[in-house]
């Protein structure tokens, strides 16, 4: 199945490896381990557990990168419509599986580990509008409506699940690449103003709790013991980390409890208020580095769909930032959404990692002097 | 080969793209600018003293009585006094309200209060419980100190008491503090932990109409974590209250007659479905439950051999023996297999099957000759070997099912199961086995792989006595009558209810006769394999213009007539006496 030829040698993955990105990252990584560490350092309660799994988890993810270096993303790619077919295969189980239970089932349990495929589907999503929108450009109406309705249906699966968040990243996803791919402007217009259209909608769907979490956004103050209190809670911690920050471990909005799931959903709570303002902006700005880097390699590379490919990736980490960076501040409402690298989580980490690799994979390609497309 | 798009620049829009994404990030940096650095006073101020305190108010529950208006569970208030972890959390804390109490004649060291307080603790600002179950003279008394602090809180709760205590557990059931599973299981968020919420019976079944609304109060404490002021206050509403079919006196009557024996009576309306009685014996007082019970009474009434938690009118299954051959008889005549007329010769045993096997009728000298009425009376079972071998199995299991044999009742009480009425599939499944003629022989006395709660019975011979309807049982007396017709014909029927009351005349089921009420009744003996058999009587009064219905099964009571036969007799006449 997988063409070596596809791949990189050693020798090209140490000429090409864009090491800055490998360093942004590790940055941000290491940023997070601080940060979850701090989360289980409560008073009552005091874990490492935690931050012990998670660097088990970047030690599998770490391998997992060099895999995929060594494998290319150009195999991926020419697998892509088999891994969305995958993918899109285990929506509809849960799916099923989700109605018959009449709840909310968004993974599969292997043992100890949980897979959820709505992550998955995000790395495989992206890897196969890489693919159709370079074959198919949405510069005309087919093409256009086509791959709405492919990519559409997964994001309808996913809005059964239901799993509001994963359903917007992957919309983010899709939005980026359409307008990359070359969508006239004109249609990318439509598809918002028919995106506005469709809140309404949505919201008849929604369950009572992602209801009550819009509710609790716009006014916090309604409910202030329950989820209101979460927003209110975690707006303070924030608040209080003021310029320099309280320093590592004195957070007292964490380290007492204020803050509910302190190293999943407000993980940068937990940091913005142990590292403060100075903190949150060197967050920031890494990641804003790391944005850069990886479409630098899409700028460089003359493969449509590695251009793609590195948008879409970069659609994926910037929503998921944006929406948990805000959603501390009660910017925007809770969704669940791990912050890339930082929440603590193994299949989300993993599957970050994954599209960081391929992400580096693009980079590496300009040191191939062939740029024939298989 | 891929088409390239020659006229597009994708460059440029990638460019477009990575602007809108790297420039959106100041959207983060303002949040952070305003909330980090121009309100960063505020907020520290706000984290250093978390001022807010927010206290439920428990609802107290809707009352649920009998139907005469006999409160069956009702609430008393009760006191509690409560706290903050955050503002008691220093030993000198613990000393202090531990004196207090003490001073006040309530029993307890500053280490019991720790530990009592560690125990509960989920997050600083969530209130736990200090003390509870005060008189309102001792809260009054303690508030009155001097020192009573000011971030201490009394609040009522709704204590749920049972002043039935025994006599209706098992259908009102009761309520206690909500699992970590239920918390995680509820479907409209309405739950926290430490709320009481109902655990089985009418308790469970009609919790949401029963629990009311919760109310909230919120309180501005200040930095020492005294109360400052009510910020807001929600009134908790009162549940919607229940009144019941049950018949508290008549639960008491069933409870006399069961003095000394294991088992259970069920009185039912045979028209609308109404229960009237049902006494489970052994039963318990749900009034421990309620209050949190030491884990040594808990386990002891778990873990009991007599099963008191138990209600086997509904969760209890038995093979229903001879009174399951209404259900025969309906088939047979309905299937053609008999009409009034066919009788059969009972020798007292039949044989049947490669290689023969012989079963015996109860009446080892044999009945003569019977017709399907006189081997009701009789409970003649060679009459029902013979034709049930005739009708077939399926046919007979497919009747069983009309008659709700298999399936749960639908009551309004949970914990009702279904009971089995196994055929081919199950057996060759379950048991790597086919069908034997052997296996049908059984079943047409209501034996075999047939297993019944009572409720189920009581349905069956409902729908004798009212025509045809198979009624669905029900507590809640505001529940509209619901019911599916069985396909047997009027004249059919009749025939059967002929049978049975010749059986309560002068027939096996005599034992049920003469107490008053004119019984149409029938006899079992459930045969169990762990001891002594089970004695069943099921009947209904008065036997030409049927009201109520009652089933009787005494675990280890030995033969139907004359156990359980008397209690079904005088139930009845009991129910017939009150009904004025």
């Amino acid at each position: 199945m997988l063409l070596p030829e596809l791949g990189y040698s050693w020798g090209e993955i140490r000429a090409g490896l864009d090491r800055v990105m490998v360093a942004l990252v590790c940055a941000l990584f290491a940023l997070g381990i601080i940060s979850i560490y701090s989360a289980g350092k409560g008073v009552r309660s005091s874990t490492v557990v935690f931050v012990v799994r998670q660097l088990v988890w970047g030690g599998v993810s770490a391998a997992v990168y060099v895999v995929i270096l060594r494998v290319g993303y150009r195999n991926f790619v020419r697998l892509s419509f088999w891994l969305y077919a995958a993918t899109f295969l285990c929506l509809i189980i849960l799916d099923v599986r989700g109605i018959a239970s009449k709840g909310a089932v968004r993974w599969f349990q292997f043992g100890n580990i949980n897979f959820q495929p709505s992550e998955l589907g995000k790395v495989s999503l992206i890897l196969f509008m890489s693919r159709f929108c370079s074959r198919r450009p949405p510069e005309n109406v087919k093409n256009l409506a086509a791959a709405l309705a492919i990519c559409g249906a997964s994001v309808f699966m996913i809005l059964l699940q239901p799993d509001l968040g994963s359903a917007l990243v992957y919309i983010a996803i899709i939005f980026a690449i359409l307008a990359v791919a070359g969508t006239p402007v004109k249609y990318l217009a439509w598809l918002a103003l028919v995106g506005l259209c469709a809140l309404p909608v949505l919201w008849k769907g929604m369950r009572a709790y992602q209801r009550l979490r819009l509710i609790v956004f716009l006014d916090p103050y309604i409910d202030p013991q329950g989820a209101g209190y979460n927003v209110i809670q975690s707006r303070i911690a924030v608040g209080s980390g003021g310029l320099w920050g309280k320093g590592f471990l004195q957070g007292t909005q964490g380290r007492l409890h204020f803050l509910p799931a302190p190293h999943t959903d407000f993980i940068f709570s937990v940091f913005a208020e142990e590292f403060g303002f100075i903190g949150g902006i060197i967050v920031i700005t890494l990641f804003a580095c790391l944005f850069w880097r990886i479409l630098r390699g899409a700028f460089r590379t003359k493969d449509t769909r590695a251009k793609l490919l590195c948008i879409g990736v970069v659609a994926w980490l910037w929503f998921q930032l944006m929406e948990s960076i805000a959603m501390s501040m009660g910017l925007a409402p809770i969704t669940g959404l791990p912050m890339p690298l930082f929440s603590y989580g193994g299949s989300s980490l993993l599957m970050v990692v994954i599209a960081l690799a391929l992400a580096q994979s693009v980079a590496i390609s300009p040191v191939r002097e062939n740029f024939a497309h298989i | 080969m891929y088409k390239a798009l020659d006229h597009f620049d994708f460059d440029h829009r990638l460019m477009y793209v990575r602007n809108i994404f790297i420039f959106s990030l100041l959207f983060l940096i303002a949040g952070l600018v305003y909330f980090q650095l121009v309100k960063a006073d505020e907020y520290v101020e706000l984290a250093s003293r978390n001022r807010l305190r927010m206290i439920r108010l428990p609802s107290p529950r809707g009352n649920i009585y009998d139907a005469s208006g006999v409160p069956l569970a009702v609430n008393v208030r009760t006191f509690e006094i409560r706290a903050y972890p955050m503002d008691i959390r220093r030993d000198e804390d613990y000393e202090s309200t531990a004196g207090l109490f003490a001073r006040h004649g309530i029993p307890m060291t500053s280490a019991d209060l720790k530990e009592r307080l560690e125990k509960q603790y989920v997050a600083p600002y969530r209130a736990i419980s200090v003390i509870g179950n005060l008189t309102l003279a001792q809260v009054s008394d303690l508030v009155m100190d001097d020192e009573f602090s000011r971030r201490l809180f009394p609040s009522p709760v709704w204590r749920r008491i049972y002043p039935a205590e025994a006599l209706a557990a098992h259908v009102v059931g009761h309520v206690g503090e909500i699992t970590q599973k239920e918390l995680e299981d509820q479907r409209d968020l309405y739950y926290q932990a430490g709320d009481i919420i109902g655990k089985n019976g009418v308790e469970s079944m009609y919790e949401e109409q029963l629990r009311g609304t919760v109310g909230e109060q919120v309180v501005e404490v200040d930095s020492r974590g005294r109360r400052l002021r009510n910020v807001n206050y929600n009134d908790p509403q009162k549940g919607a209250d229940l009144r019941l079919t049950l018949d508290l006196a008549a639960q008491r009557e069933a409870l006399r007659l069961m003095e000394g024996k294991k088992g259970v009576i069920v009185a039912m309306d045979v028209n609308d479905g109404s229960v009237k009685v049902l006494m489970s014996v052994p039963t318990f007082d749900p009034n421990p439950l309620t209050w949190g019970i030491s884990a040594r009474a808990w386990s002891a009434l778990n873990d009991d051999p007599d099963k008191p938690m138990m209600n086997r009118a509904t969760g209890g299954v038995y093979p229903p023996g001879s009174v399951f051959k209404v259900v025969t008889a309906a088939a047979l005549l309905m299937e053609k297999t008999v009409d009034a007329r066919t009788d059969v010769f009972c020798p007292g045993y039949f044989r049947v099957g490669t290689p023969a096997r012989t079963f015996r009728c109860w009446r080892r000298s044999g009945h003569g000759r019977e017709t399907i009425r006189s081997a009701l009376r009789d409970s003649c079972d060679v009459f029902f070997y013979q034709n049930g071998v005739k009708l077939g199995i399926d046919k007979l299991i497919e009747w069983g099912h009309d008659f709700g044999v298999g399936e749960p009742t639908g009551v309004d009480i949970t914990g009702e199961v279904s009971g089995t009425i196994a055929g081919r599939d199950w057996k060759r499944r379950n048991l790597k086995e086919s069908w034997y003629q052997g296996d049908t022989v059984n079943y047409a006395i209501g034996q075999g792989y047939l297993l019944m709660t009572p409720l189920q019975l009581v349905r069956v011979y409902a729908a004798f006595a009212n025509g045809g309807k198979l009624v669905v049982p029900r507590f809640n007396s505001a529940k509209k009558p619901e019911w599916k017709d069985v396909k047997v014909s009027k004249a059919n029927m009749d025939i059967i209810r002929q049978g049975i009351r010749d059986a309560a005349a002068n027939g096996t089921a005599r034992a049920a006769s003469g107490f008053g009420a004119e019984v149409a009744g029938k006899t079992g003996t459930a045969q169990n394999s762990h001891g002594e058999d089970h004695a069943w009587f099921v009947g209904y009064a008065p036997a030409a213009n049927p009201k109520y219905v009652v089933a009787a099964l005494v675990e280890g009571g030995g033969s139907g007539g004359s156990v359980a036969g008397p209690l079904v007799g005088r139930m009845l006449s009991y129910l017939l006496e009150h009904d004025k």
